[in-house]
């Protein structure tokens, strides 16, 4: 056993050796882990590769941790000098063991500023260190970093492509390859978030850069955010007391909104996934021709856009409501419920829809244009109780202003529907929690919800 | 169907219920000491918030004067670099975590001239971005805990005006979310110990009124569970760390008696080890300095009169703050 500090420096150089050639040849290695194993085994390295998994003996590491961890610290104090090889490796085994070591993933910046180190082999060593430490808020922050210098090596290349093309020379392959090198980066951070959330309950570092990378990778990309809000879909489903998971949800309803409203308001290339009669004008409002109540293209669009969001609610409602009955007793499931509920109500009152004034009685909703009209509802007694079939209606061929873009909605994401809702919890409900969450969310309805309603 | 494990703990009959300060203050003592621990060195990068939350508890249990004093002045001088900032130990890296902490524990000393304090204001104000938000260290990370680091910092050296403060509220503002509560960035989740940040943030720039105090305060006393302790999110189990911010943010604007009083502090009392003195984080675990700082705060925050009283903004006793002239604001 390695106990005389010459053999101590022996056998840690080896192991760092060990580990760095690992991941060298085996670039598919794909977790961390420690082996319980009190006693060194005879000429054996502690280092040892079953199938993907790169796992190191327990016995090593009490040896391997100070000793790599004060030759860094010797090093960032001028006292002892190290070629960047030796960097890379020392840090490397550093962070696998000690991930929130934050000045050794500041060495590797400065590896990588200077152009001595890949972004990718980070984006790989990050990865590596959270299968075993899924929440290390250092190892996510670097992480980041690393990201944000891909980012901007893509746009000095795009700039220069730009400069290419106002010469009359355009590389659309090479943008081409920047865009795909985007989605692929894109869709490995969500790998890694996913892995990372399914190691930890409720991680609130892997969602909250999960969020980070959208609004700093795919901003404006609705596309994106439609494909997350269906690959969390099973994932939430079965982790129903994960809050992070479900607030990410969340996050994603209420920038689709957004960027539903904002292309109401300007066109925009990225609608044509919504909205296939994409329409050319910069308002609608300016431009919505009312001559013959024909409904124009902008119109079309606009309606769309709202059956959409409708459907979006519609759908979360729903979901939340299946998981509610399904998984009694869960505060995640209610608070989720209270948020869904949340942003439809405020998105209406943004919106300055009217509702048929009362919404206790069943009839349809309507939504009118944001002019501020008093409309009228327009009331064509459909049959509503039919979920998901909304109308699109054709609207009449007289008239009016008001009606532009209506369309009916069924009486659903009413506050009366909400209250019979938490109603049919009660009277069929025998958990204690799940009585208690419905009254707390009953009492959240009728005062944070019925004091906003009073606002306007 | 699944019926749901409610997440909570069970306090046993025998849990500790009697505050036993003594056995603390040995806790602490003697922790320095164990320098060469496996455990030590895993917990370098944070050395200096280890520190402070070691002297803080010390100073509210009037035990600061164990401490060696000039020993921790030399390793806060020994840690200021040449841009002003301060790291967690000698041969890190700067950043505004370990700013505060070293400013904070000059404040308990009352030795703030042990380090270059303009070069310190310096370095939080070039931490300052376009948006008003700060980042933790020049590679540019950003949080609402750093923009708590940053006016904290520059509150105790009576700096404030140094920065931007508008623009600073108005980022943290962007945080807010439908519940009142507050996440690291613009978009993300409630989380306790970001609202206790942001929440200390907005009374030291006086500009607690532009909270909803009474969505917060419903939201903070959700927290609480059967047990009597706090978690920090829906679902999560209690901890002592927690119950901190989470008591605290309510102090902060006036909803502590919201919350049942009585529950919370059974709860951390059970949190001490009999054995070795120090809080864990649920009764039963290991004990740390960490926690044992928050059991021991949270306990003065619920009105221990065996505790000195501590400000609930900055986590340190009321005479040292009096002392600096600082006086954050609490709503009523
Ligand atoms: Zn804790």
């Amino acid at each position: 056993m390695a106990e005389s500090k010459e053999e101590v420096d022996v056998l840690v150089q080896r192991v760092v050796k060990d580990i760095s050639i690992a991941l060298k040849r085996h670039p598919n290695i794909d977790e961390i882990g420690l082996i319980q194993c009190p006693e060194a085994r005879y000429n054996r390295s502690p280092i040892v590769l079953v199938e993907n998994k790169l796992g190191v003996e327990s016995w090593c590491v009490k040896f391997m941790l100070p000793y790599v961890h004060n030759k860094l610290l010797l090093y960032r104090q001028r006292k002892h000098w190290l070629d960047r090889e030796a960097l890379v490796d020392i840090t490397c085994t550093l962070l696998l063991l000690n991930p929130d070591f934050t000045t050794a993933w500041n060495v590797r910046k400065e590896l990588l500023e200077c152009g001595a180190l890949n972004p990718e082999r980070d984006l790989y060593l990050s990865k590596l260190a959270l299968t075993k430490f899924p929440k290390s808020p250092e190892t996510w922050i670097h992480r980041r970093w690393v990201l944000q210098h891909i980012l901007r090596q893509f746009s000095a290349v795009a700039h220069k492509t730009q400069q290419r093309v106002e010469a009359e020379q355009p590389d659309a392959e090479r943008s081409q390859f920047l865009g795909s090198h985007l989605d692929r980066l894109i869709h490995q951070e969500m790998k890694v978030c996913s892995d990372a959330a399914c190691r930890y309950p409720s991680n609130y570092n892997a969602w909250s850069h999960r969020i980070w990378v959208l609004q700093h990778m795919a901003k404006g990309n609705i596309k994106v955010f439609r494909d997350e809000l269906s690959s969390v879909h099973p994932w939430v489903s079965m982790h129903v007391s994960d809050h992070s998971g479900f607030h990410y949800r969340q996050f994603l309803l209420k920038e689709l909104l957004n960027t539903e409203l904002s292309q109401s308001l300007s066109s925009d290339s990225a609608s044509t996934v919504f909205c296939p009669s994409q329409h050319q004008s910069n308002t609608v409002h300016s431009t919505c021709p009312q001559a013959n109540g024909e409904l124009s293209l902008a119109d079309a669009a606009c309606r769309d856009r709202l059956t959409t969001v409708f459907k979006l609610f519609y759908q979360e409602t729903e979901l939340c409501a299946d998981l509610i009955q399904s998984f009694p007793g869960h505060e995640t499931l209610w608070s989720h419920r209270r948020h869904v509920y949340y942003l439809w109500h405020h998105w209406r009152q943004d919106q300055d829809l009217c509702t048929d004034g009362r919404e206790n009685e069943l009839k349809p909703t309507c939504i009118n244009e944001p002019d501020g009209s008093q409309g009228r509802s327009v009331n064509r007694h459909k049959h509503v109780s039919v979920p998901m079939e909304v109308d699109r209606v054709s609207l009449p061929d007289h008239d009016s202003k008001r009606l532009r873009r209506g369309i009916l909605l069924p009486n659903l994401l009413t506050l009366q529907n909400e209250h019979t809702f938490v109603n049919s919890i009660l009277n069929s409900c025998c958990n204690a929690e799940q009585n208690n969450y419905a009254v707390a969310y009953k009492k959240w309805l009728d005062t944070v919800i019925s004091a906003q309603s009073l606002d306007i | 169907m699944m019926s749901a494990q409610l997440k909570d703990v069970i306090i046993k009959p025998d849990a500790p219920s009697s505050l036993l300060l003594d056995k603390h203050a040995d806790y602490i003592a003697a922790y320095g000491s164990k320098k060469d621990d496996y455990e030590y060195t895993l917990s370098e990068y944070l050395r200096m918030s280890g520190v402070y939350w070691g002297l803080t508890v010390m100073d509210l249990m009037d035990q600061l004067q164990r401490m060696n004093r000039q020993e921790i002045i030399d390793f806060i001088k020994a840690c200021q670099h040449e841009c002003g900032g301060i790291s967690a130990s000698i041969g890190h890296d700067p950043h505004l975590l370990y700013t505060l902490s070293a400013v904070q524990i000059l404040c308990l000393y009352d030795s703030l001239d042990a380090i270059d304090v303009d070069k310190v204001v310096e370095y939080v104000k070039g931490l300052q971005q376009d948006d008003g938000s700060f980042a933790g260290d020049k590679w540019g990370e950003i949080d609402t805990r750093f923009s708590f680091c940053a006016v904290a910092t520059l509150a105790l050296l009576g700096k404030m005006d140094t920065i931007n403060v508008d623009k600073a509220v108005e980022f943290v503002l962007s945080c807010m979310n439908f519940d009142g509560g507050f996440g690291c960035r613009p978009g993300s989740e409630s989380h306790a110990g970001q609202i206790y940040c942001c929440t200390g943030f907005l009374s030291l720039t006086g500009q607690l009124h532009q909270l909803n105090a009474d969505l917060l305060g419903w939201w903070l006393c959700e927290r609480q569970l059967p047990s009597g302790g706090l978690n920090g999110r829906p679902e999560k189990l209690p901890d002592v760390c927690y119950s901190w911010w989470v008591l605290a943010s309510l102090k902060i604007i006036g909803r502590i008696h919201w919350i049942d009083k009585a529950k919370l502090q059974r709860f951390i009392l059970a949190c001490q080890d009999e054995e070795t003195g120090g809080f864990a984080d649920r009764p039963g675990d290991m004990v740390d300095p960490f926690h044992t700082l928050f059991g021991v705060a949270g306990l003065s925050l619920l009105g221990d009169e065996a505790i000195k009283p501590v400000n609930p903004v900055l986590c340190m006793p009321e005479d040292v703050l009096q002392r600096v002239g600082l006086q954050p604001d609490l709503l009523s």
